[in-house]
């Protein structure tokens, strides 16, 4: 074995390899951190009471609007068909902005929207609870907002906004909420 | 230890009582526990149970947004329940998401991978495994471990029990005291009773019944005892006197008559004495020895009695005949005291079955009784008369009379009711006694009656009459052959008594050989081929049945007739006799008349 060539791959080895491996986890921790909301935001409707209006009948679909989030989207898609809350099977709908929000209960607006104000005062009107992932979501009025939490996904709460829609959130849901904000009262 | 309890009554019941209640607790205990153990692990595990699925419900949200943080707080309640020892949650994959230990514990190991729903004892550990549910989705797996102590509750439950035995112990030793004074006390008195009339033959003691259970009719039925053995024991002294006073009576009896016996021998030896005075003391002799002999007849009858032996040969009897044979028998004494005797009978015959000879007894014995208990100069009466189907013979004099308390008694053995006057009168007293027997023995009554003292009495006996009034055959009657010399043997161990028959019955003109046991009387009998042998049952060397036996099996002997003499009168006795190839029956003592008949009907 020739001294040189040992040197040369040690060196390609010392360059490349980890920063292919740090490439590579970047992209599973973008796609877990998809999948993992995706399967948040189906969870939450465990936890919520909705106002009794929301259904017609006790096997109508419980419908999550998604907007802005195609990989959210995508990633529900995946998990939701079978499944239901309450007897009620889950669907999912992509919303565009604009669209009539009659129908949905839950409605998830990402990263990528941009008239997100808008969207939440719209929503807020027809009793859709809201859950939004950006910084200081809910003091721009989103019920649930997701917040980083080192590896984790972790998310917070405003009862007044789930209050303003119609929703009562459960205690057991709060126990785990990074943040609650109180009612406005 | 065992011999004590074998031999306290006491002790016995103590440990009855004990045994039993320690059965009865220990079973109890037994089952209490079964019970208690069973309940203790449904009710621990209940509670675990209840515990679990109060954690799955409130950590579901926890786990189902992956917060380890607040599971881990969740699950740190915990704390409370000092028995569970660890807890986790797993994650629906199966992975260890949050633990709890309980403080002050290390190296707590988790089970890698939590197992299905339920709960399993392992030692001193209760585990179990519970569904965590989020919506209708398992989400994941809560994992407790538990202390499971039963043993504590058994070791307490062993502690209250041994402390209920302690007391049940107590109590019973209680019992039995109590037992013992109300049961082993009495008996105890009883028993020392008991001892007591052992010791002193008093049988006028009595227990005391204190209760009206078994051992009041213990003490009840013991007390009758003590009473009926009192009266035997009474009744054993009155026989045990009455006999004394019998054997010295007997004594002078026997003595009596052997004084003028010897006095008249005397005269008879004497050489100037002529033919008149001879005559005289021979006929003398003659009385004396007849009192002699009905003496021992009586005396003979009396063990026949008490040992159950006296029997009769019933047939058809008139009592007219009776009557007379007895009124032959007595007339001499009744002369001899001057008594006047009428007597009574009907054309008619009265016939009864019965023996006549003990009939005749009887009746013999109620006119002597009336002659000896009468002054001399009096008056007796013999009546006979049929009173419907019975023959009644009264016996009445103007005697001295009967108190009424002699009335039953005078029919005992061996008694007389005026002994001064007896030592006069001579007799032994069994007179009545063998009369009622001999009546009873016939079927009838014998009964006494008197005004008092002073003024005569009055024997009544009642035979039940024969069916029909056969004229009675006398067997016995002679055939007129008296003056036919005779080949005779005699075979009987008293030499005295065969020797001087053989003098009579040799002046008689008769060929008389004598043995004295059985062997002589074969030989003899083989060599003198006798017409007539008379032989003694109770022989030495061979008994009088042997040698009849072989007597019979000789073909010379064939027409001899054989007599059988024994003493006793018993029909078992003949019949053994008439197997034996005996042709006739004589009971002892023989007379020379006796004989005289046997010869006579052959």
């Amino acid at each position: 074995v020739k001294p040189w060539l040992a040197a040369t791959i040690a060196m390609f080895t010392v360059a490349f390899v980890p920063s292919a491996l740090l490439d590579a986890r970047a992209q599973r921790a973008e796609a877990s951190e998809s999948s993992v909301k995706a399967a948040f935001l189906y969870k939450f409707a465990n936890y919520i009471e909705w106002p009794p209006a929301a259904f017609a009948t006790p096997a109508s679909p419980m419908v999550i609007g998604v907007v802005g989030a195609d990989e959210i989207g995508a990633e529900l898609d995946r998990i939701v068909p079978g499944r239901a809350v309450n007897g009620h099977p889950v669907s999912v709908k992509r919303v565009r902005e604009g669209d009539p929000l009659r129908g949905i209960h839950l409605l998830f607006i990402g990263k990528g929207q941009g008239s997100l104000a808008q969207l939440l005062r719209s929503a807020q009107g027809q009793s859709v609870l809201t859950v939004t992932e950006t910084d200081r979501g809910l003091e721009m009025g989103s019920a649930i907002n997701f917040v980083p939490a080192g590896e984790r996904i972790a998310f917070e709460v405003s009862l007044e906004a789930a209050e303003k829609s119609g929703h009562r959130i459960s205690s057991r849901m709060l126990s785990v909420a990074r943040r609650v904000l109180g009612k406005s009262s | 230890m065992i011999a004590l309890v074998a031999r306290s009554l006491r002790l016995k019941v103590l440990l009855l009582v004990m045994a039993t209640t320690a059965a009865a607790l220990t079973l109890s205990a037994i089952g209490l526990v079964i019970y208690d153990l069973r309940a203790y692990e449904r009710q621990w595990t209940n509670d675990l149970g209840t515990q679990a699925e109060l954690l799955a419900r409130t950590s579901a949200a926890a786990l189902s947004f992956g917060d380890r943080e607040t599971t881990a707080k969740d699950l740190a309640v915990l704390r409370v329940r000092p028995r569970v020892m660890a807890a986790a949650i797993y994650t629906r994959d199966g992975d260890l998401f949050a633990t709890y230990t309980k403080p002050n514990r290390t190296n707590e190991v988790f089970p890698a991978r939590p197992e299905s729903d339920g709960y399993r004892i392992e030692g001193d550990e209760l585990l179990m495994y519970r569904t965590v549910v989020e919506g209708n989705e398992p989400i994941g797996t809560i994992y407790l471990r538990a202390l499971y102590l039963p043993w504590d509750r058994l070791r307490d439950y062993l502690g209250i029990l041994a402390a209920v035995m302690v007391a049940s112990f107590g109590v019973a030793a209680l019992l039995s005291g109590w037992l013992q004074k109300r049961v082993t006390q009495p008996i105890l008195d009883v028993t020392g009773i008991a001892r007591e009339v052992m010791a002193h033959r008093d049988y006028s003691l009595r227990a005391r019944k204190t209760t009206d259970d078994e051992i009041g009719e213990l003490v009840d039925s013991f007390n009758a005892m003590l009473a009926e053995a009192g009266r035997r024991a009474e009744a054993l002294r009155e026989a045990d006197r009455r006999k004394d006073e019998f054997l010295a009576t007997l004594a002078h009896e026997l003595r009596n008559p052997l004084a003028p016996i010897r006095n008249a021998l005397e005269i008879l030896r004497m050489p100037e004495s002529n033919p008149a005075m001879r005559e005289k003391a021979r006929q003398m002799m003659e009385r004396q020895l007849a009192q002699m002999v009905r003496l021992v007849d009586d005396l003979l009858d009396v063990s026949r009695i008490t040992t159950g032996k006296l029997g009769i040969r019933k047939s058809v009897v008139e009592v007219q005949a009776a009557v007379r044979d007895a009124i032959d028998t007595v007339r001499p004494f009744v002369e001899s005291r001057n008594h006047q005797l009428e007597v009574q009978l009907p054309s008619q015959p009265i016939s009864v079955e019965g023996d006549r000879t003990r009939m005749a007894q009887v009746f013999a014995n109620l006119l002597h009784n009336a002659a000896k208990y009468t002054e001399p100069g009096g008056y007796i009466t013999l009546s006979l008369a049929r009173e419907g189907d019975e023959a009644v013979v009264r016996v009445r004099d103007n005697g001295l009379g009967l108190a009424p308390e002699s009335l039953v008694a005078i029919f005992d053995m061996f008694v007389q009711v005026d002994r001064s006057l007896e030592r006069a009168q001579a007799g032994l007293g069994v007179g009545l006694t063998l009369s009622r027997q001999l009546v009873t023995l016939h079927g009838g009554t014998l009964a006494a009656r008197s005004d008092g003292i002073g003024k005569g009495s009055e024997f009544t006996v009642r035979l039940p009459l024969a069916g029909a009034t056969l004229p009675e055959i006398d067997v016995a009657t002679p055939r007129g052959r008296g003056t036919q010399s005779r080949r005779i043997l005699l075979a009987d161990d008293n030499t005295d008594f065969a020797n001087s028959l053989a003098a009579v019955l040799t002046s008689r003109g008769h060929d008389v050989r004598v043995a004295r046991d059985g062997a002589e009387a074969l030989a003899t009998a083989a060599r003198f081929t006798p017409d007539f042998a008379f032989l003694d049952i109770g022989m030495p060397k061979v008994h009088g049945y042997e040698v009849a036996r072989r007597l019979r099996e000789l073909p010379a002997m064939a027409e001899c007739v054989l007599v059988a003499v024994t003493g006793w009168g018993q029909e078992d006795d003949r019949n053994r006799a008439r197997e034996a190839g005996f042709d006739r029956h004589l009971v002892k003592p023989v007379a020379a008349e006796d004989i005289d008949t046997i010869l006579d009907s052959f």
